[in-house]
C-alpha cells in the first residue's frame, strides 16, 4: 500500500517541487563548508547530528506584521557525542533555536536538519529526548503514570516501559514519590520527572532547555554529572542556559548568541584560555619562596599580577557542608567556617 | 407524534434516494467532504502564503497533504492513540466531571415534585423529561470538555512534551476524540440506568379494590381506589379452570391498565402495565378520496395545518435551488357522510407476521375537526372497511368505531368478517379473501358523521406486528444521545486545534445552534427566493423592529438603502443556508427521544442513518483538525 502511495506520489509533477522543501539534500556540502565553525575539519559528515543552515526566525503578529527578528542567519553544527551549549542573555534566541530544532516552530527562512531529516519530520523524535525550560507535565498524573504515558508515545511495549521506568526513577532519585501526583511535587522534583521523561526512549540526542533552573546545588551537581555520564555513553547533548558556570563545567563547545545573532562559536577550553597569562599552582611555599618566584618572573620580563591563595567555589563549599552534615547528622559546625574552608581548599586543589 | 416523509426512508433509500439522487445523503456527504478539502487547502494556502510567501506557502500545504497520506496515516499507532485517549480521560475524570452525574441523580430525586402526576400520559412526560435532561446535559458537557483541553495544553505548553515525541497530529486529534467519548460514555451509562429506574419506579403505583359487584357465574365487576389522581373500573371473568386464579383487567386510564387477580377470596391489584411500550408499527401508504369518491393525494386542508418546515430532507437539491418547497407532512381530512375516505394500503400482511388468533392489531391516532357542535359528549363516529387491493369488489362490512382524540386507539382487524366477495354476502377470511396474493391489504377509513371531518397522516394508522421491549427502546434513545455527543465532541476537538478554548466553545455552540435553527434559515431563504416580504434577513428585520414596521409590508426606506440592506441580507442568508445545510441535523437526532416517549420503537434504520452521518462528520472533523494542527506552529 505504502509502495503504491509512494509511486503515485513520485509520478506526481508536484513532487519535484515538494522535493526541495521536504527531502534533505545530502549532497549540498557548500553550506557545511561555509559554516563558521571552529571544530576540526576532519570530522566525518555523518557525525553531524544537528545542522542549521542560514536559520532565521521572525515572529509576526496575528495580521502577519513583523514583530521581532528572534534569530538571524544561524549556522551551527552539533556533532555526535559532544555537549554543545547555547549561551546568551534572555531574548537572545536560545529557546527559539531549540524550538526550531524540535519543529515546534517553523523557520522563516533557512532550514534545520536533525539526523539528516527536516526538523518538522515526526519520525526524528524517535531518537530525541527533550527537557523543556519548565517541566510542562500533566499535574494530575503520578510519576509512574507520567513515565508510562510518555513511554507509550514511543510505542514501547509494556515490559520495556516497566524496565525503563524503574531504571529512570532510580536514576533521578524519585523512588519514594512514585505514586504521588505531580501537583504535590516541589519544583526540583518536577524537574527530575521532566528529565526522566526526556530519557524514557534512551535517546541519541538530548535537548536540555535550562536544565539546572529550579534545582538546588546538589541537584545541579547531579544534573551536571548526569549530563557528563550521558555524553560518556555516546549521546549528543544540546543545552541552553544562562548559568554560565554550568555551561563552563560541562560543555565541550558553545555558541554565544546575542539579539538573535551568533557572536562566538568554539571549544570551551580554547575560548576561555587567556593566551598571555600563565598560571602556576604549587603547594607548601614559604613567603620567601614566593618573593623569589616573583623576582624570577620580573627578571624574565613578565609582570606579576598576583601571588595569592586560591579560593574555592561556593558550590564546592555548599556541597561539602551538606555531605559533612549527612555523614554526621546533628553535629554543630557554627564556628567552624574557617576550618572548613581550609579543609575544603586543601581537599579540592584540583578544582580551582 | 407525526412522522415526516424522511422518517419512512429505509437506510438505503436515505443513502441513495433512488428516484432523486440530488436529495441523497451520500451526495450531500461527498459534496461536504470535497468542499471541506478544497476550502481547507485554499484557506491553508492563503494563511501560509501570508506567513511564508506564495511559493513557500504552497510547499507547506503540499507537505501537510503528503505527510497525511505517506507517513501520518500509515504511521498512526493504536498504542499512542490509546495513551492519548487515556490521558484525556484521566484529565477529565480527575477534574471531577463525574460530579455532573451526581447532580443529574440529585435532579432526578427532586424532579418527581415538578412532573405533573395529573397529566393524561405520565409515561410520556417522565420519559421525555429524562431524555431531554440527559440530552442537553451531555451535549453541554461534551461542549466543555472537548473545547478546553487542547488549548489549555497549548497554553500551558504541556503539548511541547507531546509533540516532541514521535506523536502524529492524527493521533493527537483521534486520541482526544476517543478519550472524551469515553468520558461521555462513562457518564451517560449511569445516567441512562438512573433514568430507567426513575421512569419505571416513578410510574409504579397501587390501588385497592373498593367496590365489588358479583355478576354471578364467578364473574365480577368493581372499582379501584382513587390513587395518583385517577381511578379504574375492572371486570373479571370466571377462572379458566377450577383451582386457577380468576383474572380481570381494568380499563385503560392514563395509558395503563392493572391486572386484578382473585385468590382465596382476596382481590389483588397488580402493577400498572402498558404504560411503557415500544410498539413496532408497520406503516402503509395513504391516498384520499374526495367527497365524490375521486382519488386525491392530500385530503382536505381544514386550515392552520400547513406549518412551515421539512426542507431539510431535500439535501443538496434545495441548496442548488432545484427544489425549494416545504416538504412537510400535514394532516389531511376526509369529509363525513360523503364518499370521502382515507385509503391505507399495507404491505407484507401474512399469517406468519400476524399470528394472533383474533386478528391483526391496528392502531389509530386520528384527529377530529368539527364544523358543527353536534353531539359534543360522544366522539365522532368512523368506520373501517377492509378491501382486497387486487379486486376492490371484495370488501368487508364496515367496522364502526368512535374516535378517541389525542390518544392511540387500539383496534383489531378480525380474522373472519362478514362481507361481500363481489357476488354474494358471506363470511370472508382476512388472509384468504381480503389480502391480495402478494400480501397487500387495503383499509378504508371513513367519517360517518355529516359535516364533521376526520384527519389523518401516513403515520396515524398502522398495523402492529410486534412489540419491542421498553428497556431496549430507551437504550436506543440513549444511543442516539451518545451519537449526538460524539458529533459535538468531534466538532469541539476540531475547533480547539486552531482556536482558543472559549472561542472554540462558542464556535462549536454556534454550530449546534445553527443545526437546531436550520429549518428557520431554510424558511428564510424560501421567502427570499420567492421574493416574499416576510420580515427579510437579519438587517432588514432589525430595521423593521426599530421602525415598528409590520412584517409583510414593503420595506419603507429609500431605494438605495433598501437595495443595500437586501443585498447584505441575501449574502448572509445564503451563506447561513449553505453552512446550515452542511451541519449535522441535530434536531432530527434529538427527535428520536419522541419515539420512546410516545411509546414507539425507534426504527433501526433511523439509528443506522444517524450512526453513519455521525461517522461521516467525525471523519471530516478529524481531517480538518489534523490539517490545522499539522500546519500550526505549536510554540508560536
Amino acid at each position: 500500500m505504502s509502495a503504491l502511495i509512494d509511486y503515485c506520489y513520485r509520478s506526481c509533477p508536484v513532487y519535484s517541487l515538494c522535493l526541495r522543501w521536504v527531502v534533505p539534500v545530502a549532497s549540498d556540502t557548500t553550506a557545511l563548508a561555509d559554516a563558521p565553525d571552529a571544530a576540526p575539519a576532519s570530522s566525518p559528515q555523518s557525525d553531524v547530528v544537528i545542522e542549521t543552515r542560514n536559520l532565521s526566525k521572525i515572529y509576526r503578529d496575528f495580521w502577519g506584521r513583523r514583530k521581532v527578528a528572534a534569530l538571524k542567519s544561524l549556522d551551527i553544527e552539533v556533532r555526535k557525542g559532544e555537549i554543545f551549549g547555547l549561551l546568551g542573555p534572555n531574548g537572545s534566541g536560545k529557546s527559539t533555536t531549540i524550538k526550531l530544532i524540535l519543529g515546534l516552530l517553523f523557520p522563516t527562512s533557512g532550514r534545520v536538519l536533525v539526523f539528516d531529516q527536516d526538523a518538522t519530520e515526526t519520525s526524528k523524535n524517535e531518537r530525541i529526548g527533550y527537557l523543556p525550560e519548565e517541566s510542562y507535565l500533566y499535574k494530575f498524573l503520578t510519576t509512574d503514570e507520567t513515565l508510562d504515558f510518555y513511554g507509550r508515545l514511543f510505542d514501547l511495549s509494556g515490559a520495556e516501559r516497566k524496565r525503563r521506568i524503574d531504571e529512570l526513577v532510580n536514576l533521578v532519585g524519585l523512588q519514594g514519590a512514585r505514586h504521588r501526583q505531580l501537583r504535590e511535587y516541589s519544583k526540583g522534583m518536577t524537574r527530575r520527572v521532566g528529565l526522566a521523561q526526556a530519557l524514557i526512549n534512551d535517546p541519541d540526542l538530548i535537548l536540555l532547555d535550562e536544565p539546572t533552573t529550579g534545582l538546588d546545588p546538589i541537584g545541579t551537581r547531579d544534573m551536571k554529572d548526569l549530563i557528563l555520564s550521558l555524553r560518556d555513553q555516546g549521546k549528543t547533548i544540546l543545552l541552553c542556559s544562562h548559568q554560565l558556570s554550568d555551561v563552563q563545567d560541562v560543555c565541550d563547545r558553545v555558541a554565544i548568541l546575542h539579539q538573535g545573532e551568533l557572536k562566538e562559536l568554539g571549544k570551551v577550553s580554547e575560548l576561555l584560555k587567556v593566551q598571555d597569562v600563565t598560571e602556576v599552582h604549587a603547594r607548601g611555599l614559604s613567603d620567601a619562596a614566593k618573593t623569589e618566584i616573583a623576582e624570577v618572573i620580573r627578571r624574565h620580563g613578565g609582570t606579576v599580577e598576583s601571588i595569592d591563595n586560591p579560593t574555592t567555589t561556593m558550590e564546592d563549599l555548599f556541597l561539602n557542608i551538606v555531605r559533612e552534615s549527612e555523614r554526621r547528622p546533628g553535629a554543630r559546625r557554627v564556628s567552624a567556617t574557617e576550618a572548613t574552608i581550609e579543609k575544603v581548599a586543601s581537599g579540592s586543589e584540583g578544582k580551582s | 407524534m407525526t412522522l415526516q416523509p424522511e422518517d419512512f426512508w429505509s437506510f438505503s433509500e436515505w443513502l441513495m434516494r433512488p428516484q432523486s439522487f440530488l436529495e441523497s445523503a451520500l451526495l450531500q456527504g461527498i459534496v461536504l467532504v470535497v468542499l471541506a478539502i478544497l476550502l481547507g487547502l485554499l484557506l491553508g494556502y492563503l494563511v501560509s502564503a501570508v506567513r511564508y510567501g506564495p511559493s513557500e506557502g504552497f510547499y507547506a500545504v503540499a507537505r501537510a497533504v503528503r505527510d497525511l497520506v505517506r507517513s501520518d496515516l500509515p504511521g498512526t499507532s493504536a498504542r499512542r492513540i490509546f495513551a492519548l485517549a487515556r490521558l484525556a480521560y484521566k484529565e477529565a475524570i480527575r477534574r471531577r466531571v463525574l460530579v455532573v452525574v451526581g447532580l443529574f441523580v440529585v435532579g432526578l430525586l427532586f424532579a418527581g415534585w415538578y412532573l405533573d402526576p395529573r397529566s393524561s400520559n405520565p409515561a410520556e412526560l417522565y420519559i421525555s423529561f429524562v431524555l431531554t435532561a440527559t440530552n442537553f446535559l451531555i451535549l453541554f458537557l461534551a461542549l466543555f470538555i472537548s473545547t478546553f483541553s487542547l488549548p489549555a495544553d497549548i497554553k500551558s505548553r504541556t503539548i511541547y512534551t507531546i509533540v516532541t515525541k514521535p506523536v502524529r497530529a492524527t493521533e493527537i486529534v483521534l486520541g482526544r476524540m476517543i478519550g472524551f467519548v469515553a468520558v461521555g460514555t462513562v457518564m451517560l451509562v449511569p445516567m441512562a440506568i438512573a433514568s430507567y429506574f426513575f421512569v419505571t419506579r416513578g410510574l409504579r403505583h397501587d390501588h385497592e379494590v373498593v367496590d365489588i359487584k358479583d355478576l354471578g357465574d364467578g364473574r365480577f365487576t368493581g372499582k379501584l381506589s382513587y390513587d395518583q389522581f385517577h381511578e379504574h373500573t375492572f371486570t373479571m371473568d370466571a377462572p379458566a379452570a377450577p383451582g386457577e386464579p380468576a383474572l380481570g383487567t381494568t380499563d385503560s386510564v392514563r395509558g395503563h391498565r392493572h391486572v386484578v387477580r382473585k385468590m382465596n377470596d382476596q382481590f389483588v391489584v397488580g402493577e400498572p402495565v402498558g404504560a411503557l411500550r415500544a410498539r413496532i408499527p408497520s406503516y402503509g401508504t395513504l391516498a384520499f378520496t374526495d367527497r365524490s369518491g375521486n382519488i386525491d393525494t392530500k385530503g382536505i386542508d381544514v386550515g392552520n395545518e400547513k406549518e412551515r418546515g421539512g426542507y431539510g430532507n431535500a439535501g443538496v437539491s434545495r441548496l442548488v435551488g432545484v427544489t425549494g418547497e416545504s416538504n412537510r407532512l400535514d394532516y389531511g381530512y376526509m369529509e363525513g357522510g360523503t364518499l370521502g375516505s382515507a385509503i391505507y394500503t399495507f404491505y407484507n400482511v401474512t399469517p406468519s407476521r400476524f399470528p394472533q388468533e383474533d386478528g391483526i392489531p391496528m392502531e389509530m391516532a386520528l384527529r377530529a375537526f368539527r364544523t358543527i357542535k353536534g353531539d359534543i359528549v360522544s366522539g365522532l363516529n368512523g368506520s373501517i372497511t377492509m378491501r382486497n387491493p387486487d379486486d376492490p369488489k371484495i370488501e368487508s362490512n364496515p367496522i364502526p368505531f368512535v374516535v378517541q382524540e389525542y390518544d392511540v386507539a387500539e383496534e383489531t382487524l378480525p380474522r373472519t368478517i362478514e362481507g361481500n366477495d363481489g357476488n354474494a354476502v358471506r363470511v370472508l377470511d382476512l388472509f384468504e379473501d381480503l389480502v391480495s396474493d402478494d400480501g397487500r391489504l387495503e383499509v378504508v377509513i371513513r367519517c360517518v358523521d355529516r359535516q364533521q371531518y376526520l384527519g389523518t397522516t401516513v403515520s396515524s394508522v398502522y398495523l402492529r406486528p410486534a412489540e419491542s421491549s421498553f428497556a431496549w427502546n430507551l437504550a436506543k434513545s440513549y444511543i442516539s444521545i451518545w451519537l449526538q455527543m460524539v458529533m459535538v465532541i468531534a466538532f469541539g476537538v476540531m475547533f480547539s486545534t486552531f482556536l482558543s478554548g472559549p472561542v472554540a466553545l462558542v464556535a462549536t455552540f454556534a454550530c449546534v445552534l445553527l443545526g437546531f435553527m436550520a429549518e428557520q434559515v431554510y424558511d428564510m431563504r424560501y421567502h427570499l427566493d420567492r421574493g416574499e416580504d416576510m420580515g427579510g434577513g437579519p438587517i432588514e428585520s432589525m430595521v423593521r423592529m426599530v421602525r415598528q414596521d409590520a412584517m409583510t409590508t414593503e420595506l419603507d426606506v429609500d431605494a438605495v438603502a433598501g437595495k443595500i440592506i437586501k443585498t447584505i441580507d441575501a449574502a448572509i442568508v445564503y451563506s447561513l443556508d449553505a453552512i446550515a445545510t452542511s451541519l449535522p441535523n441535530l434536531p432530527k437526532m434529538v427527535g428520536t427521544a419522541e419515539y420512546a416517549a410516545s411509546g414507539y420503537d425507534i426504527f433501526n434504520s433511523l439509528l443506522a442513518r444517524h450512526a453513519v452521518a455521525t461517522f461521516g462528520y467525525v471523519i471530516i472533523a478529524f481531517l480538518i483538525g489534523y490539517f490545522f494542527l499539522k500546519t500550526r506552529e505549536i510554540a508560536a
